[in-house]
């Protein structure tokens, strides 16, 4: 759950810069404005009996510890010219997204603490 | 690529300073309205245009924005008859500058928009950042 929670701030971070980067480019010719790929599509792939590596220190099947894999979140052309008020609803998407994580993360760390505590 | 609340800072910045170029460009365009040419027949002052261009940052991993050129506006002069100024022709004819206050005016309230969305973008990524800390400091 807290792994969750965090891959879902990161990619949260993420999407923020790059609905920044369409917003310092709405007056720009040409552009296209870019997002990020659904958080969805990410869950629909590495959750299910799929074993996963989650952590760099897991070793590989090949025995060896690879470098880091962080995700590479997929950024994608939308075709569209940027809207600024679409843009600025989906930072705020972003925001309370991110908040959430927040909250989730400090929830379960309050019941980890909770239930770590040694007596009164 | 650096952490992404960073980058989006400096992408919202490099916005920032665009939209802020772009101000200073409708200002000198507005402030130069009736600016016309010293000489007899001469040519007044042209309307300046601003070019925006995207440029991809290696260091980022993001797009940020630039201002490429600052242009000329290549549309014709307004002609006023006006024998008693300076630069008026042998008809009495002076080209005034090809500035329309109100395309500047739209030109720099559409400036303002952008600068205060790129501003907001600053002020989320903070706010992001500070709750992140903040888990740490009290979670």
């Amino acid at each position: 759950m807290l792994t969750l929670a965090a891959e879902h701030a990161r990619w949260a971070t993420v999407r923020q810069a790059v609905i920044t980067g369409n917003i310092a480019n709405a007056n720009t010719p040409g552009y296209v404005a870019l997002d990020v790929e659904p958080f969805s599509a990410v869950l629909a792939e590495t959750s299910g009996a799929k074993m996963a590596r989650t952590s760099p220190a897991h070793l590989t099947v090949n025995g060896t510890a690879a470098d880091d894999d962080q995700r590479i979140w997929q950024v994608k052309e939308t075709g569209a010219p940027v809207e600024l008020d679409q843009q600025l609803m989906a930072a705020d998407d972003v925001n309370r997204g991110f908040a959430l994580d927040n909250a989730i993360v400090r929830a379960f760390h309050r019941m980890l603490m909770a239930s770590t505590r040694t007596g009164p | 690529m650096i952490d992404p609340l960073r980058a989006a800072a400096s992408i919202a910045g490099s916005g920032l300073t665009a939209q802020s170029t772009r101000v200073r460009v409708v200002s000198e365009n507005l402030a130069n309205a009736q600016s016309t040419g010293r000489t007899p027949g001469s040519d007044p002052y042209r309307r300046k245009t601003v070019i925006f261009s995207s440029e991809f940052d290696r260091q980022l991993g993001a797009a940020t924005v630039s201002v490429k050129s600052v242009g000329q506006d290549e549309s014709p002069f307004a002609v006023t008859h006006d024998p008693s100024n300076p630069a008026a022709d042998a008809d009495g004819n002076v080209k005034m500058p090809n500035v329309n206050m109100l395309i500047e005016m739209a030109d720099l309230r559409e400036a303002s928009r952008s600068y205060e969305a790129d501003l907001r973008m600053v002020k989320q990524a903070r706010a992001m950042a500070t709750m992140m800390l903040d888990l740490l400091r009290n979670g």
